[in-house]
């Protein structure tokens, strides 16, 4: 199944190395060359991972100077934002909902569970008078 | 409440085909498995304000089936469904799961949530498993604990807390 836009954002989020390059970019344009510096990689495996930016729409690449500048494509992000914020609300909503939930569950056990405990004592008693518990 | 209840969603990537969501509750594991696997006790809590859970169907079980439905005030479906594989209350259920909503259905992936009681508190882990990388990416859309705002300088925040 080929992946919709936001799929391969997604995907080109996943990898750490893409993550480095993207969080480098957050603080400007840059080249290649610059990029590749602080991995480990030669630079047809940056390329790779720049191109994979590229189809994700998360980057974009000059084309008018020869070392072909990358930048953020600010667009791409804005839809990602948007797919985490729902996502993410979603859950914290319904966690939150739960916590309450699970407090009346406790209050409702522990309403169950004191006649009980009146009961064992009594047992307790009954059992000092001479009576094996059953 | 208890101070030491840490409430924060946390989102990792534990691995290529992984990610997972951990959350703490203040109740014993016992009452935080049944909230998530009696259907009268998940529709008190399972949507959000956009999302109305009209129908929420558990047959627990191994083999059983579960459908959840989600629908948004535009009237658009969201259907969450999928069989048992493994279910050992109140400490562990496994699950296949698919996603579908109108123009997409996933693939299926693999849903094992672990409940860890200590001190009458639970943490819930719940790790999602898919086939492939590429499904895994294309559901990663709840694998950023932050959302990415569209500013470039806050780019940088968001991007280490992916890691």
């Amino acid at each position: 199944m080929a992946l919709d836009p936001l799929s391969s954002a997604f995907a080109a989020l996943a990898d750490p190395t893409r993550r480095a390059i993207l969080a480098r970019l957050a603080l400007g344009e840059t080249s290649v060359m610059e990029l590749a510096e602080p991995f480990d990689m030669s630079l047809p495996a940056i390329s790779r991972h720049l191109k994979v930016l590229e189809h994700a729409g998360l980057i974009s690449r000059g084309r008018e100077a020869q070392w072909r500048p990358c930048r953020i494509a600010p667009v791409a992000f804005k839809q990602v934002d948007g797919w985490l914020g729902n996502f993410r609300r979603f859950w914290d909503e319904s966690f939150n909902r739960l916590d309450g939930l699970l407090e009346e569950m406790k209050a409702e056990e522990a309403a169950k569970a004191s006649p009980r405990k009146k009961t064992k004592v009594r047992v307790t008693k009954e059992k000092q008078g001479g009576r094996t518990r059953g | 409440m208890d101070a030491r209840v840490d409430k924060k969603l946390k989102i990792t990537t534990p691995s290529d085909l992984e990610f997972a969501m951990t959350r703490q509750f203040d109740a014993p594991r016992r009452l935080v498995f049944d909230a998530m696997t009696k259907p009268d006790l998940v529709v008190r809590w399972l949507g959000c304000a956009e999302m109305a859970m009209p129908v929420c169907e558990i047959d627990l079980r191994v083999g059983g089936a579960y459908r959840f439905v989600f629908r948004s005030t535009e009237g658009i479906e969201h259907v969450l469904s999928g069989t048992y594989r493994e279910v050992v209350r109140p400490e562990r259920v496994v699950f296949g799961e698919v996603f579908a909503m109108p123009g997409f259905t996933s693939e299926e992936y693999l849903v094992t949530s672990v409940f860890v009681e200590a001190d009458g508190m639970t943490t819930l882990t719940t790790t999602i498993k898919h086939p492939t990388r590429e499904a895994r990416d294309g559901h990663l859309n709840s694998g950023v604990e932050k959302g990415v705002a569209p500013a470039y300088d806050r780019l940088a925040e968001v991007v280490a807390t992916m890691g």
